[in-house]
């Protein structure tokens, strides 16, 4: 599957747009209430800004990671490759469900032992370099960079229907709002607005669902399994595999999205803030629930949306066929083709702004952290004071909330499209040093380095390749592109990275003996203090003292 | 530091000829907080996702890698599936749906969820087997040791 060029008029066609009262009045009182919750649990020291004192609870911080991994992506984006892509929509669903049993099963828990504060403070601690730290810092914010886009885009998207105006307007209010609140309440503020979030997502998406299906005949309690009966009606093109995309770009972009998940920065921070490891794990339990909950509706939602449009627009598939814009916000238009009242398809709108909110909050965060964390206090200037430090942050938010702005004001790609590259980039850069990190002793300085610059090398090539230098005719290198597809670069780019990483270290000095201790540290099964990070723990045993008592 | 450790693997290298998961090293203080679990230095068993060294490790890479290896069949089994046997995979049909869709588009996610429910609950099983309780973590005396930033430099 090729990226399609995106007309500059972003307007959806089917869309009606123009001004509501109504969901305006909706939208914008949900928009006031994540902006006074943030006033609310506003802080005022680093500790809470990057992790919220490490206080968040199961259910709490399950909810978080729902709404935190919900993004426009899954509540706009997924209905839109799933219609728009058939099959090969599936491989999302499939990639960004599953990846979180890997997470659970083979790093939640020990990063929380780990205990630092930010993904690169455990890239920097762990192979006990600066550089490397640098490197996924850097990394970091170019991941919230990418993704952030695809949720602008959403936002903007969405938002033309709720006030009409245009798509520049829209893109630039809604992000202006988000940018506001983070500055003010950084990551406590937002964890507590991350639950409200999600209730209003779910809640929107769901009944939006319901609706459709009941009022059009096509579903009674579960739509989420009574959608099979229409996948007959539907055109081929929905059900029939591997039109759109071979099988090894299905495989690739589900399994980049695996390792994606596994390795995106602003993921991993949840586990930093829950209270125990076992919290860790079973948030992650519950987190997956809470996605599943919509993961499992989306498909139920493309299906209802394509078959309306077929019937009410016209012609799904081939050159006339829906576009990009309109598949973007099928979830709306399925609510609007439906003929519901207007307050109603406010409502699935209001859902969507607050997805894109939610996650654009969770990576600014993990971006801003990277740059005043990571970057100047651990690297520029170690005496950095918390107000220096937050000073930063706040500033690192609103730069990238403006560049995410103006990029989004052309975006390259679907948002679903968009926001996959932020997770191959993940995959090939973060996961294989996340898992090595933590479950091979010796991996080392050297090998993260090497290993860091082959995947960022591997992504800058797919992405040069196939969306930045790309012409009409296709891609630079087209070989490049069929081995390393810029969304599923991480299918033969991981393996790679994996490679250099084990091969240098191999054949380089081991880890000092404190590092492996750390990792020890990560995987022993006793029982750690809230605020206690591994390196404490094997700091204390080294010395003379029991450390405590 | 280094001391302390030629200390220890003094100690354990009668053991090291037994089963490696099963020698048992006297604690030097300060990290073991009581349960089977004190009978085991952890800080000085080795990490390897292949060679797990100790009881603990074992028993819990046994229940990682089972139930990898599920997770992997529900998840690239359907698609592989359907590109090896198309017409059979598509024509087939569960509750509506072709039988490739619906292991898809339900199957992985519902099985990756069920997994990670049975996994977080066979991973609470073997902290009760090793006597492992998590509920004094958040009151532990450890905090203090943490405020203190530990003893790296005494």
């Amino acid at each position: 599957m090729t990226f399609e060029p995106v007309p500059l008029d972003l307007l959806p066609d089917a869309l009606n747009a123009s001004f509501k009262a109504i969901p305006a009045v909706m939208v914008s009182g949900m928009l006031l209430l994540f902006l006074g919750i943030g006033y609310a649990f506003r802080v005022a020291d680093t500790e809470d800004l990057w992790v919220a004192g490490r206080s968040i609870g199961n259910v709490e911080n399950g909810m978080a990671i729902g709404a935190n991994w919900m993004s426009a992506a899954s509540y706009l984006g997924m209905a839109a490759l799933i219609a728009l892509s058939g099959y090969y929509g599936l491989a999302f669903v499939v990639g960004w469900s599953t990846g979180y049993f890997i997470l659970l099963i083979f790093l939640a828990a020990q990063m929380r032992r780990f205990g630092k504060y930010t993904a690169p403070d455990f890239v920097g601690d762990r192979f006990d370099s600066d550089t490397a730290r640098a490197i996924a810092a850097l990394t970091t914010i170019l991941i919230g960079f990418v993704y952030s886009v695809g949720q602008a885009r959403g936002m903007g998207l969405v938002g033309i229907y709720v006030f009409g105006g245009d798509y520049v307007t829209m893109v630039v209010l809604l992000m202006g709002i988000t940018v506001g609140y983070l500055a003010l309440s950084g990551m406590l503020g937002a964890t507590k607005n991350m639950a409200v979030q999600y209730v209003i997502l779910i809640v929107a998406f769901l009944a939006g669902l319901y609706a459709v299906g009941f009022t059009q005949g096509y579903s009674t309690v579960l739509p989420q399994i009574e959608y099979g009966a229409l996948l007959s009606e539907l055109n081929s093109e929905f059900t029939e595999p591997f039109s759109t995309g071979g099988v090894y770009l299905w495989i690739a972009t589900a399994f980049s999205l695996i390792v994606g998940t596994c390795g995106l920065p602003h993921v991993l921070v949840r586990f930093y803030t829950v209270e125990s490891e076992r919290t860790a794990r079973w948030s992650t339990v519950w987190g997956l629930f809470f996605i599943c909950l919509l993961y499992l509706s989306a498909p139920a939602f493309a299906a209802f949306g394509t078959d309306l449009y077929a019937d009410k627009v016209g012609a799904v598939y081939g050159a006339s066929g829906m576009s990009g814009a309109e598949g973007d916000v099928i979830v709306v238009l399925a609510s609007q083709l439906a003929n519901l009242p207007t307050w109603f398809v406010g409502l699935v709108a209001a859902g969507g702004i607050a997805a894109a909110i939610a996650t654009t909050a969770g990576l600014f965060i993990a971006a801003s952290s990277a740059a005043a964390h990571d970057i100047y206090t651990n690297i520029i200037n170690s005496d950095a004071t918390q107000r220096e430090q937050l000073l930063i942050g706040r500033a690192t938010i609103v730069v990238l909330g403006a560049i995410v702005t103006v990029t989004a004001l052309d975006p390259p790609a679907l948002v679903g499209e968009l926001v996959a590259l932020a997770f191959s980039l993940a995959g090939l850069v973060l996961f294989p040093m996340f898992f090595l990190g933590l479950w091979w002793e010796n991996a080392n300085r050297e090998g993260a380095l090497a290993g860091m610059t082959t995947g960022l090398l591997i992504w800058l090539g797919a992405v040069l390749n196939e969306l930045v230098l790309a012409t009409d005719a296709g891609p630079v290198v087209p070989l490049y592109a069929e081995v390393f597809p810029a969304v599923g670069a991480a299918l033969a780019g991981t393996p790679i990275v994996f490679a250099v990483t084990i091969g240098v270290s191999l054949v380089t000095d081991e880890p000092p003996e404190r590092i492996k201790r750390i990792v020890r540290q990560c995987h022993s099964p006793e029982p750690m203090g809230q605020q206690q990070s591994a390196e404490d723990v094997v700091s204390a045993d080294g010395g003379q003292i029991s450390g405590d008592d | 530091m280094s001391d302390n450790n030629s200390q220890q693997s003094d100690n354990t290298s009668q053991e090291r000829d037994e089963d490696a998961s099963n020698r048992t090293v006297e604690t030097d203080g300060g990290v073991a907080t009581g349960g089977r679990s004190a009978d085991t230095d952890y800080l000085d068993a080795q990490v390897n996702i292949f060679k797990p060294s100790t009881l603990f490790m074992r028993d819990h890479l046994r229940i990682v890698w089972t139930m990898f290896a599920v997770w992997a069949l529900f998840v690239f089994g359907p698609v592989t599936a359907t590109y090896l046997a198309t017409d059979f995979m598509t024509s087939t049909t569960v509750m509506g749906f072709p039988l490739h869709y619906f292991a898809t588009a339900i199957g992985a996610p519902t099985g990756a969820l069920v997994l990670s429910f049975v996994y977080a609950r066979k991973r609470d099983q073997l902290d009760e087997k090793y006597g492992i309780d998590h509920s004094g973590a958040r009151a532990g005396p450890d905090a203090e040791a943490a405020a203190t930033d530990g003893g790296s430099d005494r």
